[in-house]
């Protein structure tokens, strides 16, 4: 399968939004290495959840070449807008909402892929819809990670997959252990050692 | 905000709410883009669509286009229908309004073509 393409962004307007790196851009080499698994599957409803600038979920509106319905949610109003030009400027349509998580979809998806605020912070770092919501995880980075796994089995489909990217620090074999109760497989797709952060995106389906 | 969009948002999670579904919607923008038309694409999407609420919101802002009130049979080759249904998941859009609860009579406001479902701590 060929190499999926960065997709064109501006952040020039949008000051307080998470600039993509290298977290970011590891989690497109995962859907790049994905990518048969992906087409193959034909997910019809993908939700990217805390978008930001939008190149994640743009990308797989561009891998599935628009044969998907594309939402996107953020807390950071900046992050919604951006979102949508981003797949605009790359020919792609990505629905963008201002919502917390999922929790105001009534819907299930086939497809979730999450690069969740994994930074272990102080809790009361978490608040507000800056830029800081990005990145602020609170206690063990896993406060914001632990929310959405509670509500995995209620918004991912039976036939779906989830992509989460998990830093080492947010101890992976605790929530893999979580989401095994659930019912859910995994597979480590992508690892990665940054200065100061090791940086993983595994696959969670049943 | 697209009629898709529309069709999967719920205010269920609001306290004291029990369905939240559908949402009313109040325009006062409404833009109708074109989008490509893919119509295998459609007929896929179709039945994970509510039909009739899609209907009324289709209706409430003047876009139903003389659809029928019920889901027809064999629609997967009726290119003239699923055009239509095209039209009206993918091409309107709402750009400012409003979405309301049914229930608490919450408001959502849509600025941009982006409606805002944040909720209160207090509100959960």
């Amino acid at each position: 399968m060929s190499q999926i393409p960065t997709p064109f962004y501006c952040l020039k307007d949008f000051p307080n939004v998470y600039e993509p790196s290298e977290d970011t851009h590891l989690f497109l080499d995962a859907l790049e290495k994905e990518q048969q698994y992906i087409v193959n599957k034909q997910p019809l409803f993908i939700c990217e959840i805390g978008s930001g600038s939008g190149i994640l979920i743009t990308a797989l509106a561009t891998m599935l070449k628009g044969h998907c319905c594309c939402f996107a949610t953020d807390v950071n109003p900046e992050a919604c807008k951006v979102t949508k030009l981003t797949a605009k400027m790359n020919q792609s349509i990505v629905e963008s909402v201002e919502m917390n998580l999922t929790n105001m979809f009534r819907c299930k998806f086939d497809l979730i892929i999450f690069n969740p605020p994994y930074v272990v912070t102080d809790s009361d770092e978490i608040g507000g819809r800056g830029l800081n919501r990005a990145y602020a995880g609170g206690m063990s980075g896993r406060e914001i990670i632990d929310k959405f796994l509670n509500t995995l089995p209620t918004i991912l489909s039976n036939s779906g997959a989830c992509y989460l990217l998990l830093l080492k620090e947010n101890n992976i074999d605790e929530i893999k252990e979580l989401l095994q109760e659930y019912g859910y497989k995994n597979e480590l797709v992508i690892q990665r050692k940054i200065p100061g952060e090791h940086l993983f995106v595994y696959k969670f389906f049943k | 905000m697209k009629l898709l969009t529309h069709n999967v948002l719920t205010s269920k999670c609001i306290r004291g709410v029990t369905v939240g579904y559908p949402l009313l919607i109040k325009a006062t923008n409404v833009k109708v883009s074109e989008v490509e038309f893919k119509p295998d694409f459609v007929a896929k999407v179709l039945p994970k669509i509510e039909w009739d609420v899609l209907a009324n919101a289709a209706e409430s802002l003047g876009h139903w286009q003389n659809l029928p009130k019920e889901l027809p049979n064999n629609y997967e080759n009726d290119t003239d229908f699923l055009k239509k249904i095209h039209r009206v998941l993918l091409e309107v859009e709402v750009i400012q309004g409003e979405l309301i609860c049914p229930e608490s009579g919450r408001k959502f406001p849509i600025t941009n073509g982006i409606a805002n479902m944040l909720l209160n701590e207090d509100e959960v």
